[in-house]
């Protein structure tokens, strides 16, 4: 029953937020500077093809009558048709989806290979000379480039250099595993970048107020080898802050994913959801942002769901429980 | 310490690198692009064997929002795309002379009828042969919609038909461009029976006479093209596949270019020929257009800082086209007048009133109009060369005591605030036009009446109007020059459109992987105008 009401109240908030976010980007594409007319028409277009445009996507209705019938075909599963392309937004997004998630999947991947290794390497050697400093370093720049400056440079060097890696030639996984590897393992490694110095700077403040608990000194007292005790008595209790920054991380890449993918010419998500901008196709802006709102949501409630596993005085009836 | 040395030692090494990456773009090349042969940067090697996939990548998809009718098409970028699929009667040779295409050949019984003797072996994709009944009704329905290329064609009276294969074109009066005008997309034959009887809706499927018809579109994404086997022209097209990538990064077409994965690609950055410079079997061209660069002052607003005459003749006379192009444009574009630099007959930008003028007589102009201090903003969007070319004319005037502010926007917003109302809410704006394929086409943008984007800031001048007019009339030759240069000093003195420089293109490809055949001139931004030539030597 408890899980139940709280099922109830995180499916209440999350539609809630979901309203909010739909209220946002739609005030948001539409106090936007330059009109959709002149940027999907083109300059040559006659007042007459303007009107047509806007009667044609129903861009001619008061603000509030194009918000309710959008949201109304929104919860009918109807996202809209692209002025640009005059498509269903729906369909495109289903297309793009699978580059965005295997973008945004290895990112992950990589950030937690790659982070919470360095985060435990760090903490338990945190002593002068043991690697600390560089590692605070390397995070510190991981954390402050931004990806399109990582990200061109990454394209500028490879493109000399490829050593095997390809840009600008994605190619689907299905047709051809190997290549699609070859083409997603840099905007991977660009995007994850900030995920692991985060990722390594969370486990490393985890793990290390760990390691002043009585049970990891009992441990060491039992003369337990280092690594059975980080194995055994450390990560475990250490997971739960990283696992929740996992969440935040995803809405982060997902975030990321938009220059990564224009910078390196992945046709996913992101770079549907930047060119749409620039040209102002509303329907695709919104759908694109409300469809990374319900993402970053459900990560929210799987994350939540994973930390009561991980730690069941955290859980997500624990307090109900006491 | 030592992994702290080994973070910085690793990233030195990347920045190093990447600065050696764009160390080799600073030198601009001046000289005149050298040919493969007269009128042709590069030739199909015709004894490779034809065949292949040629996969290319260029910045941008074609403007779908209207589909893919050829007759709306008013950009470059959607004429280069639709024209693998659509042709037309007469098409542009080398050196923009006109050729035939589905017409074999023509005659001009007199200044204002053309008369067109159609291929017998041409058949639109799905088969049908086309008829003289799909050229005329081509010529009906195009003069009858929107399309912005209506008035390109020129004062057409009537298109009739003498048997299957003869069109007779009759104009109200002599207008000199239409060949030209007729060498474009939008003027391509359609099919117009499965059009008239619905089978086919223009706006969504691509059926012509062309080398290749579309297998698969994802906008913004990809065109998949495969040749069309009933094409006219024996032997053509060569390669049996066109992969175009849409990749609006250069950099990320630049580095598809260097692994191999691109064949062709186009490049907006002119420093872009600069970075590729050593790659190993990289070939750059840089295609000289007719694009043109121009700047808007506008006059329509309320208290506009150019309505007086006197300060944007001030403004004309200390740009600097010259500086423009070596600086901006990497020595590749041209000064030029309202007549694109290159176009047989073009005036002399040398000889406009306010070349032999310099900046003391700018300042003296500016003086008498009580616009000392001059200071306004100028509009530009962010896609280079576009910058540059504001920051070059930011110094020029500054030469002159006018101080010129840089607003940076992306294209949207620069759309909306340049052409989204009227009177239009701007000082001044810089932007480029196709510049065509006849010195008296692009001239009619510099009448508001005609082109009606201009209204909102463009007062119209009925001696430069008229003088526009005159000019396309005028049949070539010395009158026809002599008609186009008063049509140039009118604009100059007008100066509400300052033309600047023509727009090179640059085009690369691996000739590793591909034998193409590129023209040395364009006027129609088409770099893919002869890609039913091309030969693939290999395909990753």
């Amino acid at each position: 029953m408890r899980l139940l009401m709280w099922w109830s109240g995180r499916a209440l908030s999350s539609a809630a937020t979901l309203l909010g976010v739909s209220v946002l980007i739609f005030a948001a594409v539409r106090l936007m500077p330059g009109g959709f007319a002149e940027t999907v028409l083109g300059p040559f277009a006659t007042p007459e093809q303007k009107a047509e445009l806007a009667t044609r996507y129903g861009l001619d209705q008061p603000v509030f009558m194009q918000y309710g019938h959008w949201l109304a075909a929104v919860a009918g599963g109807d996202f809209g048709i692209s002025m640009i392309s005059r498509q269903p937004v729906g369909a495109e997004l289903l297309a793009r989806l699978p580059v965005t998630a295997e973008l945004s999947l290895l990112a992950v991947a990589g950030s937690v290979l790659a982070g919470v290794p360095l985060g435990v390497l760090t903490a338990v050697r945190a002593r002068p000379g043991g690697g600390g400093a560089a590692g605070r370093l390397l995070s510190g720049l991981g954390v402050s480039v931004p990806e399109f400056v990582l990200g061109s440079l990454v394209v500028f060097v490879f493109s000399r250099y490829a050593l095997g890696l390809e840009i600008g030639a994605w190619v689907p996984f299905t047709e051809d595993p190997a290549r699609n590897l070859a083409t997603m393992v840099l905007p991977a490694a660009v995007l994850s970048v900030f995920a692991v110095s985060v990722t390594a700077r969370t486990t490393r403040d985890a793990v290390m107020g760990v390691l002043v608990e009585p049970y990891v000194t009992a441990a060491v007292g039992r003369g337990e080898s280092p690594w059975f005790i980080v194995r055994h008595h450390i990560l475990r209790n250490a997971a739960a802050p990283v696992v929740t920054l996992l969440g935040t991380i995803v809405a982060y890449l997902l975030g990321g994913a938009l220059i990564v993918e224009h910078v390196f010419n992945l046709p996913g998500v992101g770079s549907y959801i930047v060119q749409a901008v620039g040209r102002r196709d509303y329907a695709v802006v919104q759908a694109g942002v409300l469809l990374a709102a319900g993402v970053f949501i459900l990560m929210n409630v799987v994350i939540d769901l994973l930390v009561g596993v991980l730690d069941p005085r955290l859980g997500v009836t624990a307090g109900r429980r006491s | 310490m030592r992994p702290i040395r080994l973070a910085c030692g690793v990233a030195a090494a990347l920045l190093a690198t990447a600065c050696a990456a764009t160390g080799t773009t600073t030198q601009p090349s001046t000289g005149p692009q050298a040919e493969a042969a007269p009128g042709y940067l590069a030739v199909a090697d015709d004894a490779l064997p034809p065949g292949g996939t040629l996969n290319a990548q260029v910045h941008i998809d074609s403007g779908a929002a209207t589909g893919y009718d050829p007759q709306l098409a008013d950009v470059a970028t959607t004429w280069q795309l639709l024209s693998l699929s659509y042709e037309t009667l007469v098409t542009v040779g080398p050196d923009f002379g006109i050729e035939p295409l589905l017409a074999e050949k023509w005659e001009t019984p007199s200044p204002t009828e053309y008369v067109f003797h159609l291929r017998e072996d041409v058949s639109f994709s799905n088969g049908r042969k086309m008829t003289a009944d799909d050229v005329v009704g081509s010529f009906e329905r195009l003069l009858a919609s929107e399309s912005v290329w209506r008035g390109q064609l020129g004062p057409v009276r009537s298109v009739t038909k003498d048997g299957d294969h003869t069109v007779k074109v009759t104009l109200k009066e002599p207008y000199t461009p239409f060949l030209a005008a007729l060498a474009n997309v939008p003027a391509a034959v359609l099919p117009m029976k499965e059009i008239n009887d619905r089978s086919v809706d223009p706006a969504t499927t691509l059926l012509g006479t062309g080398p290749y018809v579309v297998e698969d579109h994802r906008q913004d994404v990809s065109w998949t093209f495969k040749r069309n086997e009933k094409y006219w022209a024996k032997g053509k097209p060569a390669a049996d596949t066109l992969n175009i990538t849409i990749a609006p990064e250069e950099a990320a077409r630049i580095a598809a270019l260097q692994n191999g994965s691109a064949a062709l690609a186009t490049l907006g950055n002119v420093d872009s020929a600069g970075m590729l410079a050593g790659a190993r079997d990289v070939q750059v061209v840089t295609q000289a257009t007719t694009d043109l660069y121009y700047l808007m002052l506008n006059t329509k607003a309320p208290n506009s800082k150019f309505a007086d005459p006197k300060v944007r003749q001030a403004i004309t006379i200390a740009l600097d086209q010259q500086q423009i192009a070596d600086i901006a444009l990497g020595g590749k574009g041209k000064p030029s007048a309202v007549t694109p630099a290159g176009l047989p007959g073009a005036c002399d930008p040398a000889a406009l009133p306010s070349a032999s003028k310099n900046a003391d007589e700018a300042k003296k102009l500016l003086a008498e109009a009580g616009a000392e201090n001059l200071t306004f903003t100028l509009s530009i969007y962010s896609t280079q060369p576009a910058p540059a070319v504001a920051q070059v004319i930011q110094q020029n005037l500054q030469q002159a005591g006018i101080t010129v502010k840089i607003e940076q926007m992306d294209e949207a917003s620069w759309s909306g605030k340049v052409y989204g109302k009227a009177p239009a809410d701007f000082d001044a704006a810089l932007s480029w036009f196709a510049g065509y394929a006849d010195p008296g086409m692009v001239t009619k943008w510099w009448n508001p009446e005609e082109a009606g984007f201009n209204v909102g800031f463009m007062t119209p001048d009925k001696e430069l109007n008229a003088l526009i007019d005159a000019a396309g009339k005028e049949p070539a030759g010395a009158a026809r020059e002599k008609a186009l240069a008063a049509v140039c000093a009118r604009a100059d003195t007008d100066a509400q459109m300052i033309p600047l420089v023509t727009r090179p293109a640059t085009v690369a490809y691996r000739s590793d992987a591909l034998s193409p055949s590129l023209y040395s001139t364009e006027g129609y931004g088409n770099v893919l105008r002869l890609v039913a030539d091309a030969r693939v030597k290999k395909t990753r």
